[in-house]
């Protein structure tokens, strides 16, 4: 268990190290000089130096490297050129909508997953089981940008039932906040849905192979009982390392998401930052969502050592 | 009886090869059928930039099978020419990524301490968010093809590097991999001569899922307007064109829309059975599969 979390705060550092030095030096590779960019060509020569001296651009390139690396490494990401704010308070500021978009749709998915494949694995026979793969891959073939738009249209513009777009924080005003959630939520959960269904599907397909399946039907065991008892609980374990590894998608998801149904959370705070050329927040913002990758699989690889005891021994 | 050749003989007794992989032969077929209509139809369409101010916002007709645009194009020729682009750019990426990744895959596959430091790496970059990685680039180089093509190229190569390289770390104990090595063949051909053949149904395989993935990426990206972008159409900025108009025109946004699930899904079923063909150990999985529901019927 304690091998397990030092691996993964192993990995941590190297994930950050190397996706903030790749972004620090991508970065600061652009052409031009940044301050001018942003005071525009009318600027003073003092006001340059100024915010040079802000921004960490003066002295050679190592130089600047080495001086961020001591300022994060004292937890200070600079500050946003746009916003005037500390990085780390933007990113507290903007990352509940997209937590609640990311958890939300998460354990929506894995529920149906669960719904689904149950009840594939129960009845084998039945058309959900001969479908369930097709219906799935077509699923996962959807662009999230198109079918958000296509659900707005449907939902909001022709029947009415939901807004098209906004957002309100869940705990302040649920009456208000669940209505906008349920659209750009379902989108997300479309993906995931087929997504954790081809996963677990397979592995449920992996474990009908299994000898000891064959004991429990000798001893007498019904094949209900053997599909919800052993079969099922077996093949969720993939279903786990999938949420993890899916992450990084879920998040490039809720990206266009967020940016459609017009809700503040990081993705739209990256997009700006993008827009405005904001790089204090562009370095920081995505070093969050990388570490929010790691800390989530070491979540999963928790989870994961809690259910199979297996993985604990070993 | 009349003379038979061993080979007839054979061929008779055993089913056609679409007969014994449809869905292969199906879905492969149909992804021809597209990639065959928007490289032919743009030759007989008007063209996709040409504006008609008189015939703005048009719905469908016999006409415009798609309507026209607020410009007046005819959105069927942009939906075609688009479909060039869009389907031009996902092969472009898939093949960049998919050799890129193979040779990373080969080398961290054999050269085992290299090999730890470069997954090591290479896990890292599977913590990149793409859309936002491609976002960044897209500021850095400016939005376009270049960009584009980099930023995709980078966050798809891991997935290949690690497939290839689990395949080159079981195939380099081999007996013959060692005959070659100890027969004084040096560590880059035997990688190239004896390793490489070995690893390429894999990587065809690969190139088939991700460029399914290309696809939606490259979609999501022109979306945004960080792919390519207008007055060159692509099917994801179509879709993009059309929102403004959603609630008047839903067929703007369908129809791009449409063509990318369709060459998705189709590509998805594709790369799915291509991968059970290849690999031996899926197909006897699923014969074992079956083997043991004739059981249970009986």
């Amino acid at each position: 268990m304690l091998l397990v979390v030092l691996r993964r705060l192993r990995d941590l550092v190297v994930v950050l190290a190397v996706v903030g030095t790749f972004l620090f030096f991508l970065l600061r590779s652009i052409p031009g000089d940044p301050a001018q960019v942003l005071l525009g060509l009318k600027a003073s020569p003092e006001q340059l130096a100024r915010l040079h001296e802000e921004l960490g651009l003066t002295g050679p390139l190592y130089e600047q490297y080495l001086h961020w690396v001591g300022n994060v490494l004292t937890g200070d990401f600079g500050t946003s050129i746009k916003y005037q704010a500390p990085v780390l308070d933007m990113i507290a500021g903007h990352i509940a909508p997209t937590l609640t978009l990311a958890i939300a749709s998460t354990v929506i998915s894995f529920l149906l997953t669960v719904l689904v494949i149950g009840w594939v694995t129960v009845s084998p026979h039945s058309w959900v089981a001969r479908g369930v793969n097709r219906v799935a891959q077509f699923g996962l073939a959807l662009p999230e940008f198109w079918l958000a738009l296509l659900a707005v249209y449907v939902f909001a513009l022709v029947l009415g039932w939901f807004p098209t777009s906004g957002h309100t924080p869940l705990f302040a005003d649920p009456v208000t906040a669940v209505p906008q959630l349920v659209l750009p939520v379902a989108v997300l959960v479309v993906g995931q849905t087929a997504f954790f269904t081809i996963t677990m599907e397979e592995s449920v397909l992996g474990e009908l192979t299994q000898l000891y399946l064959r004991t429990a039907r000798a001893k007498g065991v019904t094949e209900r009982r053997i599909a919800l008892r052993h079969v099922l609980p077996n093949s969720m374990l993939p279903v786990l390392t999938t949420i993890g590894l899916n992450f990084a998608s879920l998040i490039g998801g809720v990206v266009v998401i967020e940016s459609i149904f017009v809700i503040p959370g990081l993705g739209t705070m990256l997009l700006g930052a993008v827009y405005a050329r904001d790089f204090p927040l562009i370095q920081g913002g995505v070093m969050f969502v990388a570490f929010l990758f790691v800390v989530v699989n070491l979540l999963v690889d928790l989870a994961y050592s809690l259910i199979d005891p297996k993985v604990r021994v070993s | 009886m009349t003379a038979v050749t061993g080979e007839t003989a054979a061929a008779a007794r055993r089913p056609s090869f679409a007969r014994r992989n449809p869905t292969l032969v199906v879905s492969g077929g149909l992804i021809g059928v597209i990639i065959a209509l928007v490289v032919v139809l743009p030759f007989f369409l008007p063209d996709p930039e040409a504006i008609d101010p008189v015939q703005r916002l048009l719905p469908p007709s016999v006409d415009h099978p798609m309507g026209t645009d607020r410009y007046g194009r005819d959105l069927f020729s942009r939906w075609a020419s688009a479909g060039r682009v869009s389907i031009g750019m996902t092969l472009l990426i898939t093949v960049c990524s998919v050799s890129l990744g193979t040779f990373i895959g080969l080398v961290a596959g054999y050269f085992a301490r290299v090999g730890r430091v470069i997954m090591r790496v290479v896990d890292a970059w599977m913590a990149f968010p793409s859309i936002i990685l491609a976002i960044v680039f897209g500021v850095v180089i400016g939005p376009g093809m270049t960009s584009e093509l980099i930023a995709v190229t980078i966050i798809f190569t891991p997935y290949t590097a690690r497939i290839i390289r689990s395949r080159v770390l079981g195939l380099a104990t081999r007996t013959y991999v060692k005959a070659a090595r100890v027969s004084g063949l040096g560590p880059w051909q035997t990688l190239a001569v004896h390793i490489l053949p070995s690893t390429l149904p894999l990587a065809v395989v690969q190139c088939v899922l991700l460029s399914a993935g290309a696809m939606l990426i490259d979609g999501s990206l022109s979306f945004l307007g960080l792919g390519i972008s207008p007055p060159t159409a692509t099917w994801g900025n179509m879709v993009a064109d059309g929102r403004v108009y959603l609630q008047e025109h839903p067929t703007m946004v369908l129809f791009p829309g449409l063509a990318i699930a369709l060459f998705v899904f189709l590509l998805n079923i594709a790369g799915a059975s291509l991968r059970t063909f290849v690999d031996p150990r899926a197909k006897l999985l699923s014969a074992q599969l079956r083997r043991r529901g004739n059981a249970r019927r009986h």
